[in-house]
């Protein structure tokens, strides 16, 4: 029964954990670069970072999330990560918490 | 004030994995913001100071400094175990005014361009583009930075235009931490430049064709290159052909580049007799395990910039690209490592994918054919200059290596660019044949040599077949095969370095070098170089 249980939990979690990313880039921008090891698709390039949860009320939409790092004022790439517990918790909250998961890297600022 | 963040590092690497390497510090400069110091010569000037203290942060440590840009060379050239100074956000960029001319030049005052080293080729061709001008020719893609372009002799398959060096033409270099140690560096049979930037940016000048040669492709050491002067041309549009060709008349084209008179012909290519037109550019793709009897081709026409070629002939750049899963490719060759035989089959499989397909005619500008590459995985690349008349035979001799002692788990290109003047340019024929194999990182197992052996093999087979050859600074080699460099370059390896020991304190010279240079055999320092060496001719 503790076997079962387990397994349960792991194949929730897995489930829960379960996503998709979708990356949307312009063509006519430098991208920001940076020296990182990661070896993705954003490898060589100054990716930051936003995985929160933005709550809005029963009668009021939300704000746009402000990215103040950019000095540009540009992004470059944006990716867009889907998971099945977002989603889940979207519909379970009626809409009221959003899971956010972006990775973005800005235009190479201009001098 | 320019600022630069310094961090302790262990290790370092490159951009497509070809290390790890030693570090102890990495340096990031920032420009000064333009809200506080709106003169762009200030901030140029400030960022200069801030180079030389930290030249003299490292000649003081007795630590070696390096210059790094976007870390694409695959051979340890970048590396320094000390220091290493990435300087990709110093990208001021300026227009020459008519009064900074020098009255003898033959260059147009509205094609000069002042770079800040860390400038991006692909953020020098859109600064451009507003411009309505062109870079002449860059690499496969888009995202070194200048300094580093010219450093290692970056190249695209521009037949009668050369290398990205080949356009510079002058430099600005900080040789030392003292204010006088600023420079401005030109040739002096073609000046571009009066003295009026150089005093702006407090720089000596010096006109001199031999030191400028010299230091064109210094390999990283010849100080530190704060400022490029390049020399564009107005827009222009490429129009881009991929075609499979027999192989005869594709091997034959790189033996001669004799356009006119062949076979490969493209009906919307040619003259008013009907022969065909000589291409901007030219690219042979080779499979060494394959038994085509034709060769995929890419042919590269210029044309007259249209404004409305987009809704002529389409976006040039694509919707979306498609690449082969990373981790696919390893799995590829992980089976490669223990089961050789399996790569031909793997090549194969990838050929459409590899290889460019056959497809309607592209048109677009030099920067959008030659636009991004996204990073594909631990790659490799080999990458050996020849005269383009010994193209067939250099590249029957490497691919029947290949596949004698290999296999190894990549494809053969051949590019073409014309002669370059600097003293250590691979371009060194009339025209050079570029033959190139890339592809993924493998480990070598007992049935599968490693890239090591595999490069110091490319090298003595070229030998024995007595073909002159050179090899590309920033692509993997055995850099330190036995009087490589001199066999490459013969007299200038010497005419190189005593040019560089005479610009260079000797302090400042050991600052410059890494294990790269040594490696090479390139970092001898003649105490006693003649002083005429770095004198204005007049």
């Amino acid at each position: 029964m503790q076997k079962i249980k387990i397994a349960i939990g792991f194949l929730s979690v897995l489930i829960l954990l379960s996503c998709y990313s979708t990356r949307i880039k312009v063509s006519n921008g430098q991208a920001e670069p940076d020296d990182t090891e990661r070896e993705d698709a954003l490898s060589g390039l100054w990716v930051r970072e936003l995985d929160t949860i933005v709550k809005v009320k029963t009668i009021t939409d939300e704000n746009p999330i402000n990215i103040r790092d950019c000095e540009s004022g540009a992004l470059h790439t944006v990716e867009y990560k889907s998971t099945f517990g977002g989603i889940l918790l979207y519909l379970v909250t009626f809409g009221r918490k959003r899971t956010v998961k972006v990775k973005y890297v800005c235009i190479k600022e201009s001098n | 004030m320019a600022t630069t963040k310094i961090t302790e590092r262990q290790r370092w690497d490159t951009l497509h994995k070809n290390g790890p390497f030693e570090l102890k510090l990495f340096l990031s400069t920032r420009l000064e913001k333009k809200g506080n110091m709106p003169s762009s010569i200030d901030r140029y000037n400030d960022a200069a100071t801030e180079i030389r203290k930290l030249l003299r942060e490292a000649l003081d440590k007795n630590e070696g400094f390096r210059a790094i840009g976007s870390k694409w060379s695959m051979s340890s050239i970048a590396h320094h175990e000390d220091r290493m100074h990435f300087n990709s956000f110093m990208n001021m960029k300026f227009p020459i005014l008519a009064s900074e001319m020098h009255p003898d030049s033959d260059y147009l005052q509205e094609n000069l361009f002042f770079l800040q080293c860390g400038n991006q080729i692909k953020e020098i061709s859109l600064y451009l583009q507003d411009l309505g001008k062109s870079l002449k020719t860059t690499g496969a893609s888009n995202g070194q930075t200048i300094a580093g372009c010219i450093s290692t002799g970056v190249h695209g398959s521009a037949i009668d235009v050369g290398s990205v060096q080949d356009y510079v033409v002058g430099l600005n270099l900080i040789i030392g931490p003292d204010p006088e140690d600023v420079i401005y560096l030109e040739r002096h049979t073609k000046p571009a430049l009066s003295n009026v930037l150089p005093d702006k940016i407090n720089a000596k000048v010096i006109r001199n064709d031999s030191l400028f040669n010299a230091a064109l492709v210094s390999l990283g050491s010849f100080g530190f290159i704060h400022g490029v002067l390049i020399e564009a041309e107005d827009q222009f549009l490429l129009t881009r052909y991929v075609r499979k060709i027999s192989k005869d008349t594709a091997l034959e084209l790189a033996r001669t580049l004799d356009f006119k008179n062949t076979t490969f012909k493209i009906p919307e290519e040619v003259d008013a007799n009907g022969s065909p037109l000589r291409p901007y550019h030219y690219k042979v793709f080779i499979n060494p395990y394959g038994n085509e009897d034709k060769y995929v081709v890419e042919a590269l026409y210029k044309k007259k910039f249209d404004p409305l070629y987009k809704e002529k002939h389409g976006d040039p750049i694509p919707f979306m690209k498609e690449f082969v899963y990373r981790d696919l490719i390893y799995l590829f060759i992980k089976i490669s490592e223990r089961f050789p035989k399996a790569i031909p089959k793997f090549v194969k499989a990838l050929n459409n994918t590899i290889l460019p397909s056959e497809d309607e005619k592209i048109v677009g500008r030099l920067s959008e054919i030659f636009w991004d590459a996204g990073y594909q995985g631990r790659a490799f690349a080999c990458s050996f200059g020849v005269d383009h008349k010994d193209s067939v035979k250099a590249l029957d001799v490497l691919s029947q290596l290949t596949k004698d002692e290999g296999p190894i788990p990549g494809i053969f290109a051949m590019r073409f660019i014309k002669k370059s003047d600097a003293l250590l340019a691979f371009s060194k024929f009339p025209f050079t044949c570029m033959i190139e194999i890339d592809g993924i990182q493998w480990k070598k197992s007992n049935k599968l040599m490693s890239l090591e052996e595999y490069t110091k093999r490319m090298i003595e087979v070229l030998k024995e077949n007595n073909i002159p050859f050179t090899i590309h600074w920033g692509k993997n080699a055995d850099w330190g095969f036995p009087k490589l460099a001199e066999h490459m370059f013969q007299d200038n390896v010497e005419a190189w370095m005593k040019h560089r020991s005479a610009l260079l304190s000797k302090g400042m010279a050991k600052v410059f070098s890494n294990n790269f240079l040594k490696t090479a055999g390139l970092d001898h320092y003649e105490e006693n170089a003649s002083e005429d060496l770095i004198a204005t001719i007049t």
